[in-house]
């Protein structure tokens, strides 16, 4: 790949042969941020001073022939869901305008272990619900492709930034494809691990059951090593699983091709990527047959149920008792109310009256309850899937990115952007997407890979496959030069 | 009309876990506010619950200790309403998948046996203490103020099926339960700390009437005096209400302690929807047949099993009751008292009346080391024996208390055995006869009160050295033939 900022593992080799030294690294990824910012407003704050002094540590690291390892000196990005020690976590809400952590999320405090700096926290539609971070309470982020477009979203601004080159790899967040989602729409690639496999301790909840941290990075190399270093057992998260890795059992891969996200409501454009790959794997020996998981269909619905219900209890928290913003009232719930009134945007306030309804006596059953359900058929529908097929193949979105305003007074059609990357949230799912082509407008395109519980690694590999035959090699508009 | 009242119990028992529910946050019991913290027991945003094994062990034996059935497959569910000192605006708890369902306790009022059944045994986390200025109330206070310490720590709620009868039995219960924790060892089972909090469902119906009638909640009661009144109040106001005719309405009222009623606490909104759902952040509680079984070894007494010993020694129902809600140190000493006595009641009356009431008058609150079962075994032999007076007893028990003596030795050594020589009392008996010719002359028959004022004086004149039994055994023969 070819790229303007070279791959991590690039990095640690120019590192380790004294050819760029890790602080220059962050000097330049910072002066690519200071070009772009202005015009992409990707970040919301900029750890410069930590920064530079702990890239100036991985120097004498690496001058002494101590490094840490692949991600020592490597300037990664935080999504502003994800808790930073001593930083504020703002979740792009009014809510916790003024809210700084006191604690470490525990992907952090491992990234930290690894010599890692951070660029900074970038922006999300507020607590990573929406889909174009439209929704952020301080302003979109702008794509780097087009400023015109959407990045995507949630994690819109940790997709910009790797897209920028204003870090190197970030962190995102995936509910309903919240990672892959913005990476397709930045052209990079997002990796929405096995639900369980990276701890959630320290990522402010949206719908617990389907939240997942993930990387978004220029290659599948760059998402496999921070994979690597941020997933395992965390004893602070119940959820939390001691994952076994699986192989699939032969060299050469049976893929399914799901039908129902290659039909009307996907666009042209979108089905020929998938197409297009198909044919690059066959060429490679891999079977690659149309599959039907007719549920796929319902999964939206479910989905807007099962995580409105669960953030509403989620958020419930925000109340101006103990920490974030405070309007003042005469009384405890007067003050409550009107802190909730004035601290959520729409969109929050939209969700959680959606899913206080769904949980609501007299109605749990037919809502909830009834999502629910059909949430374990789609996870059994996948079981048997994965008996029949190593991975799943679709597109990661119905359509390239959207220009600003497109989408804001039709939510159904805005939601309908995670149509085929919800699915793997509703089961669990590892899932990755990679760009493999550009639209008739020059905005990026990207498929999307799915496989059973566990089987993260030997989908990365898979992924990194198909980057190498699809070679993408375009570049954003928004590109400082190269290192 | 007869009606009949209703009672329903739901007792929030606090465990003694060293550490919170779902954080390691340490459980203290200090006045210090909000000493005791973590972002998860404080609800800050991105933090998450891990559940306490040793909670769950604990509530496991409760529900074992109660013979409820364990649910194997159980999950905790989050049960939202808004409240400050509650840090995430949900509590979490159990809903329809509660750790023990269906049990009962056998409880003890006055004489008799009854048995309370049990509809759950559930698992939840206390929330945080408020402290309203100004009111006491939230809606009229001036300020309030929070303390987080509270927050977290784990929490059992019993609830029994609506069928406890009288205010009596009512407290009968909570004495059991709170006996039962105790002797499991899974709570301090303190009432004036808290650890154990109840609120009592009342209704009343006609008597025969399948249907109940409509259920009051009454909270605020901090003792099981304030208990047994506030229900007692109830069940009359209630009553009064049925027989004017009034319509009792579907609320929760508070027991004023001062003013010896209950009152309304009037709610703004209607019945509260809690919109409970399995909580996405716990994976469901699987309690297997492994763990049931470490649970089961971990139960060393249960009231019950300590009742049926006591009974088995001799006494009755009611003192086994009293030694069984006692203190441990108490009910052991007469298990192993009365094995070398073999006399229930007298070791029973001596160690509840005189050894409980001098050690209360002396202000000891632990038995000396030296002061074991053979010495009060000793002691209480020798008077049943006739061997010293109640009087000298009390004086040996008195000099135990301080010092290590041999009871018998003691009282040989203080002259303090008594005489049975009929030789000796018959000389006596006739000195006082002589020196009382006018008060004998009075007396009517045995049971004449003289006849005591008679035996005292013989027993003043041997300096309590005889027994007063056979005094006036000899005194009667003498004057009635």
């Amino acid at each position: 790949m070819n790229r303007n900022i070279p791959s991590i593992s690039k990095l640690n080799n120019l590192f380790l042969d004294k050819e760029l030294k890790p602080s220059e690294l962050f000097e330049q990824v910072y002066e690519n941020a200071s070009f772009t910012e202005s015009i992409l407003h990707a970040h919301l704050e900029l750890f410069y001073d930590e920064g530079i002094e702990n890239s100036k540590k991985s120097d004498e690291r690496f001058l002494k022939g101590e490094s840490l390892g692949k991600l020592d000196g490597i300037p990664i990005a935080i999504k502003d869901n994800i808790n930073v020690y001593g930083y504020k976590t703002t979740c792009s809400s009014k809510m916790l305008s003024n809210y700084v952590s006191p604690y470490d999320a525990t992907v952090i405090g491992m990234l930290k272990e690894t010599g890692s700096t951070f660029t900074g926290k970038t922006n999300l539609d507020e607590f990573a619900m929406g889909s174009s971070t439209e929704n952020s309470a301080y302003g979109p982020t702008k794509n780097p492709w087009n400023p015109d477009y959407v990045p995507g979203g949630s994690s819109g601004g940790s997709a910009a930034v790797v897209s920028a080159g204003s870090a190197v790899a970030s962190l995102g967040s995936d509910t309903g494809g919240s990672i892959r989602q913005p990476a397709s729409f930045c052209g990079v690639v997002g990796f929405k691990p096995t639900y369980g496999t990276v701890s959630r301790f320290g990522l402010i909840a949206f719908a617990s059951s389907l939240d997942q941290i993930g990387p978004i990075t220029n290659t599948v190399d760059d998402a496999r090593i921070i994979f690597d270093n941020i997933q395992g057992y965390d004893p602070k998260d119940a959820t939390s699983i001691k994952p076994e890795y699986t192989e699939p059992k032969n060299k050469k891969l049976k893929i399914g091709i799901i039908k129902e996200l290659m039909q009307e409501g996907v666009s042209e454009d979108s089905q020929n990527e998938v197409n297009k790959v198909t044919q690059l794997l066959e060429n490679s020996g891999h079977e690659v047959v149309e599959t039907s998981l007719p549920l796929t269909e319902m999964a939206l619905s479910v989905y807007y149920l099962i995580a409105p219900a669960e953030c509403s209890a989620n958020l419930s928290r925000f109340d101006g008792v103990r920490f974030g913003l405070r309007e003042p009232a005469s009384g405890s719930y007067e003050m409550m109310n009107k802190t909730r009134a004035v601290g959520f945007g729409e969109e929050v306030k939209k969700r959680i009256l959606l899913g206080t309804y769904a949980l609501s006596a007299g109605y749990f059953d037919e809502y909830y309850g009834r999502a629910l359900k059909v949430r374990s058929k789609i996870i059994s529908d996948f079981q048997k899937a994965f008996d029949d097929f190593d991975f799943l193949i679709s597109p990661t979105t119905p359509s390239p990115a959207f220009k600003f305003g497109e989408k804001t007074e039709n939510p159904l059609e805005m939601y309908l952007s995670d149509l085929c990357t919800i699915p793997a949230n509703l089961a669990g799912l590892p899932a990755i997407s990679i760009p493999t082509g550009l639209s008739n407008n020059n905005m990026p395109l990207s498929i999307q890979l799915m496989g059973k519980p566990c089987s993260d690694y030997s989908l990365l590999d898979l992924a990194e496959s198909i980057e190498d035959m699809v070679s993408f090699n375009h570049l954003p508009k928004m590109t400082k030069g190269d290192i | 009309m007869n009606l009949k009242p209703t009672i329903g119990m739901e007792t929030h028992v606090e465990l003694d876990t060293e550490s919170k529910m779902f954080c390691s946050c340490k459980v203290v019991e200090t006045d210090e506010p909000n000493i005791s913290l973590c972002p998860t027991c404080l609800g800050l945003p991105g933090a998450l619950p891990v559940p306490n094994k040793k909670a769950i062990e604990y509530i496991v034996m409760l529900s074992l200790g109660a013979n409820c059935s364990i649910t194997k497959e159980g999950m905790f569910h989050r049960k939202n309403y808004f409240y400050p000192d509650l840090p995430k605006n949900y509590q979490i708890s159990q809903f329809d998948f509660p750790v023990g369902v269906e049990g009962s306790l056998e409880i003890v009022i006055e004489d008799s046996l009854h048995t309370v059944a049990i509809e759950r045994v559930h698992m939840e986390e206390d929330t945080g203490k408020s402290i309203h200025l100004g009111s006491g109330r939230i809606d009229s206070a001036t300020s309030t103020l929070l303390d987080f310490n509270r927050s977290g720590v784990p929490l059992v709620e019993v609830v029994t099926k609506p069928i406890i009868s009288s205010a009596k039995m009512a407290v009968a219960y909570i004495e059991e339960l709170r006996q039962l924790v105790i002797d499991l060892g899974i709570s301090k089972g303190k009432l004036e700390k808290g650890n154990l909090r109840f609120d009592a469902n009342i209704s009343v119906a006609e008597e025969g009437s399948d249907e109940l009638g409509v259920k009051v909640e009454i909270k605020n009661m901090n003792s099981l005096k304030s208990l047994e009144k506030a229900i007692d109040y109830e069940i009359l106001r209630q009553t009064k209400m049925v027989q004017d005719k009034e319509s009792i309405i579907q609320e929760t009222r508070h027991w004023d302690e001062n003013k010896q009623v209950t009152l309304s606490m009037r709610t703004k909104e209607g019945s509260a929807d809690y919109r409970y759902f399995s909580d996405p952040d716990l994976p469901n509680m699987v309690i297997n047949d492994e763990f049931i079984e470490i649970s089961q070894n971990q139960i060393k007494e249960t009231p019950e099993k300590k009742r049926k010993t006591l009974l088995d020694t001799g006494l009755s129902l009611s003192d086994s009751n009293y030694l069984d809600k006692g203190q441990r140190w108490l009910y052991e000493l007469y298990l192993s008292t009365v094995k070398e006595t073999g006399d229930c009641k007298s070791t029973f009356n001596f160690l509840t009346g005189e050894l409980q009431g001098q050690m209360r008058k002396a202000e000891i609150s632990e038995l000396p080391q030296w002061l074991n079962s053979e010495k009060l075994a000793s002691l209480i032999n020798l008077f049943e024996n006739n061997e010293v007076s109640f009087t000298s007893a009390k004086d040996i028990l008195a000099k135990l208390l301080i010092e290590d003596i041999d009871p018998k030795s003691f009282a040989s050594d203080n002259n303090l055995i008594q005489s049975s020589d009929n030789d000796e009392i018959k000389a006596l008996v006739t000195s006082i006869i002589n020196e009382n010719q006018d008060i004998v002359e009075r007396l009517e028959n045995p049971e004449d009160k003289l006849v005591g004022y008679l035996v005292g004086q013989v027993m003043k004149s041997s300096k309590s050295k005889v027994n007063p039994g056979s005094v006036k055994e000899v005194l009667l023969k003498e004057l009635f033939g």
